[in-house]
């Protein structure tokens, strides 16, 4: 019959059906894209909002996760030891001095999301072991083992009194 | 490569041969004008709805305290969000009007007649999913206008004899419509789509049945019909195209155009808006409801007037085929109940007055009539236009058909 | 004999529709650029805040807007960047002064029939009676005074840096009722431009297609 040559009419190598399909596609493409992103943190989630911490009845040696930006944030209260361990050395794979990641020495903030794939480490070893793949971080949050290899992101954070912390607000 | 794929899937799943005998080869009248092309529309709209709707209820809070505000979320914060928003209530009005006129295609052309009577019934039950959908969606942003037309219609159940009040609070979930009510229409606006979705395919295996009518009333020849793919993929797809502008350019430039004020203010169960008054598409039905001044009166003429459209393959007694083609009355009356529905429409929209209520009463009774009259008008119509004399090819379908008729009470005696 | 009904409807519909009791409302056209908007914001701070808050704006929204944080956080006092930005006036204060809440006011343009001309024309239309006490054309039963003093401005020059205030107003109100709306438009126009397109090329196909056909 003669339908069959009907699109044969406009054949598939035709310069109209090529054209149609290709303006056609790219809209089709485009459509997905509100849908897509709509999923995505929503405007007022990924604003600069703070999450305040109370400090009080944290013992040293103690951790707090608290919940900033939809991430978790460690906050630990460094005993002695593990101050003294901190300092002591720059770190391992990304070299840093421990007194440029903290304000006061008792306190370490930092974003608890592995640098590898995105898991939460534990406290445990000589600091925080990620059990995912095996990533080691010490007391001051930096990588010293890998498959990691950068240290615990520190984020932008303030004290609004001796024992209350701001998130979000350096 | 990709045939031996289709070979194993095809001997065990008869794909090729569906696509072949429904899709791609399926006959089709050639003549087919623009107006075939609404059924079309109306499945791009619901998956349109469906899809929009369903990223929509990942943001929604179905909760009186959290419902507004989640809204709000959606339109400021969600990325994109206003534009799921506004595809979707626009979608609302484009599924009603292109549904309309889907119909009005159908009466037009008599497509209801046999053997199309399931199709028609079948559309008639689709058509009533869609409003049971719209209305309990309508309830969800949790503004003014939601709360207190849930209010209204509800309480138009305690119509039903003996049991009327209890059905009342048990449609609610609460003697008032509140968060019992939110919650149970959220859930059923979410599920009656796909039961729509299984409603249209039984109305396509319905039509696949009897096939397509045409602008002429008669059933063509099969030399006449053409294969789907490539004439009316490309024509629906064209059809498509023109449809969207319209669409997006409401939905785009003109969102709240379809949005009543009183809706953008959080439902308050102490203050009933001045104007209570529901989207458009449920206009003249509402008309109708206030016409009758006693309640249980109103409801089952609102309730007549929907259901009265299934009755049509009865009621329209003339053996002519085409509907309004060769039929200068039929035509008038569909031209008049047109013009009737847009008046019911009209007086469904303004605050009542003496004067509007009596319009209302008029035209209402203009529309039962409508229906009522069309037995007695058919078949003197008919008798009028045989007598004029009628095209060959009626004659000749008319001569057919009551030969057929005459066999049948032959046969079985 | 129904044509002659339906004729009697339609000229009773016509003659309804032209009776108005309604205020006529003066048409405004808001300025949606940046600058207006932010002009808004401040007149906003300065003639409406001390009463009114706006549920679903917060603070972080008008840093978004460009204003500096410093700014913000003038506006802001102790209230964290995320919340919503309240009216000063407690409830309990304003039901014992006027008997009545202020309405919030982030959805006000488009809670009214007549959206942002109804605005307008509403804090345009404030005048002092003969007794001395101040009425509104556009809504009589309000209960709000004055906020922007038209009602004692007498020169016109006064005047019209009131009008320009209060289309300012009008312009923030709203931004901040529909804060996508350019966004919206600017998107509109490359959608309708690429279905033309696509309509155009769709419809080319058909012809070739249906060509084919005797």
């Amino acid at each position: 019959m003669a339908h069959d040559e009907a699109l044969g009419n406009v054949g598939r190598r035709d310069f109209l059906f090529k054209v149609t399909t290709v303006v056609g596609g790219v809209g089709v493409a485009a459509a997905t894209v509100p849908f897509v992103t709509s999923m995505n943190p929503s405007a007022d989630l990924l604003a600069k909002a703070t999450t305040e911490v109370d400090l009080a009845g944290m013992e040293p040696g103690h951790m707090r996760t608290v919940a900033w930006q939809g991430k978790p944030v460690f906050i630990l209260r460094r005993t002695e030891e593990q101050i003294k361990l901190a300092v002591a050395s720059k770190g391992g794979l990304e070299p840093v001095a421990d007194q440029q990641r903290v304000k006061q020495a008792e306190w370490l903030v930092v974003i608890g999301v592995c640098t590898h794939m995105g898991c939460v480490p534990n406290l445990e070893g000589e600091g925080w072991t990620c059990h995912c793949h095996g990533s080691q971080y010490d007391y001051s949050g930096r990588v010293v083992r890998g498959p990691a290899g950068k240290n615990l992101e520190v984020p932008p954070y303030r004290f609004s009194a001796a024992d209350k912390l701001v998130i979000g607000e350096a | 490569m990709s045939n031996k794929v289709m070979q194993w899937i095809d001997r065990r799943f008869p794909l090729t041969s569906f696509v072949k005998h429904d899709l791609s080869e399926y006959p089709t009248p050639r003549n087919l004008s623009y107006w075939w092309n609404f059924g079309s529309l109306a499945g791009i709209v619901l998956v349109l709805q469906v899809m929009t709707g369903i990223f929509l209820a990942m943001h929604y809070k179905a909760d009186v305290n959290m419902s507004f505000a989640s809204i709000q979320h959606i339109m400021r914060d969600v990325n994109y969000g206003w534009l799921l928003r506004y595809m979707h209530s626009t979608g609302a009005s484009a599924f009603f009007l292109v549904i309309f006129i889907h119909m009005a295609r159908t009466l037009y052309y008599g497509s209801y007649r046999a053997p199309r009577e399931l199709l028609w019934w079948t559309g008639q039950g689709l058509l009533l999913l869609l409003m049971g959908t719209a209305f309990m969606g309508y309830l969800l942003p949790w503004g003014q206008m939601s709360f207190w037309g849930a209010t209204v219609i509800t309480n138009l159940f305690r119509a039903t004899p003996f049991i009327g009040d209890q059905v009342v609070v048990w449609l609610r979930g609460d003697f008032t419509v509140g968060d019992e009510t939110l919650t149970r229409f959220f859930a059923l606006h979410y599920l009656l789509p796909f039961v729509i979705i299984g409603g249209v395919m039984i109305h396509l295996i319905a039509l696949h049945m009897v096939k397509s009518s045409n602008p002429s009333g008669i059933d063509l020849a099969d030399k006449d019909n053409i294969p789907f793919h490539p004439y009316f993929t490309i024509k629906d797809l064209y059809g498509l195209g023109v449809f969207l502008m319209v669409y997006f350019g409401f939905a785009l430039f003109f969102p709240n155009l379809l949005i009543e004020p009183a809706n953008n203010i959080p439902a308050n169960p102490m203050q009933t808006p001045n104007h209570i008054v529901p989207e458009w598409y449920f206009l003249p039905f509402y008309a109708i409801l206030r016409s009758v001044p006693n309640m249980v009166g109103g409801v089952v003429a609102m309730g007549l007037s929907v259901i009265l459209f299934a009755f049509m393959p009865m009621l329209d007694r003339s053996k002519i085929p085409g509907g309004a083609l060769y039929r200068p009355i039929f035509r008038l009356q569909f031209y008049l109940f047109i013009i009737d529905m847009l008046i019911l429409g009209y007086i469904g929209y303004v605050p009542p007055t003496d004067q509007t209520i009596l319009i209302g009463q008029i035209a209402s009774v203009a529309y039962f009539g409508s229906f009522f009259l069309v037995p007695f008008i058919s078949t003197a119509e008919e008798k009028w236009l045989r007598k004029r004399g009628l095209p060959k090819q009626v004659e000749a379908l008319i001569a057919s058909e009551e030969l057929q008729i005459a066999q049948k009470k032959s046969g079985g005696k | 004999m129904k044509k002659q009904l339906l004729a009697l409807a339609l000229c009773c519909v016509t003659s309804l529709s032209s009776a108005n009791s309604e205020v006529k409302l003066e048409k405004i056209q808001v300025d949606p650029s940046v600058p207006a908007v932010k002009r808004g914001v401040e007149a906003f701070m300065d003639s409406c805040r001390g009463c009114h808050s706006l549920k679903y704006i917060k603070y972080q929204d008008l840093v978004g807007l460009g204003f500096d944080k410093a700014k913000v956080k003038e506006w802001q006092g102790d209230w964290t960047i995320d919340s919503p930005v309240m009216g000063m006036m407690p409830d309990d204060a304003a039901m014992a002064s006027f008997g009545t809440i202020p309405p919030e006011l982030s959805l006000m343009a488009r809670a009214r029939d007549g959206g942002n001309n109804y605005l307008y024309s509403y804090l345009m239309a404030y005048y002092t009676g003969a007794d001395g006490v101040t009425g509104n054309h556009v809504f009589p039963a309000s209960k709000m005074p004055d906020p922007l003093g038209i009602s004692s401005a007498t020169e016109p020059a006064q005047r019209a840096e009131i009008a320009a205030k209060a289309k300012d107003i009008v312009s923030f109100l709203n931004w901040a009722a529909d804060p996508h709306e350019q966004e919206r438009f600017k998107l509109g126009y490359y959608v309708m431009g690429y279905l033309f397109v696509l309509t155009t090329l769709l419809y080319m196909m058909k012809k070739r297609i249906w060509a084919r056909l005797d």
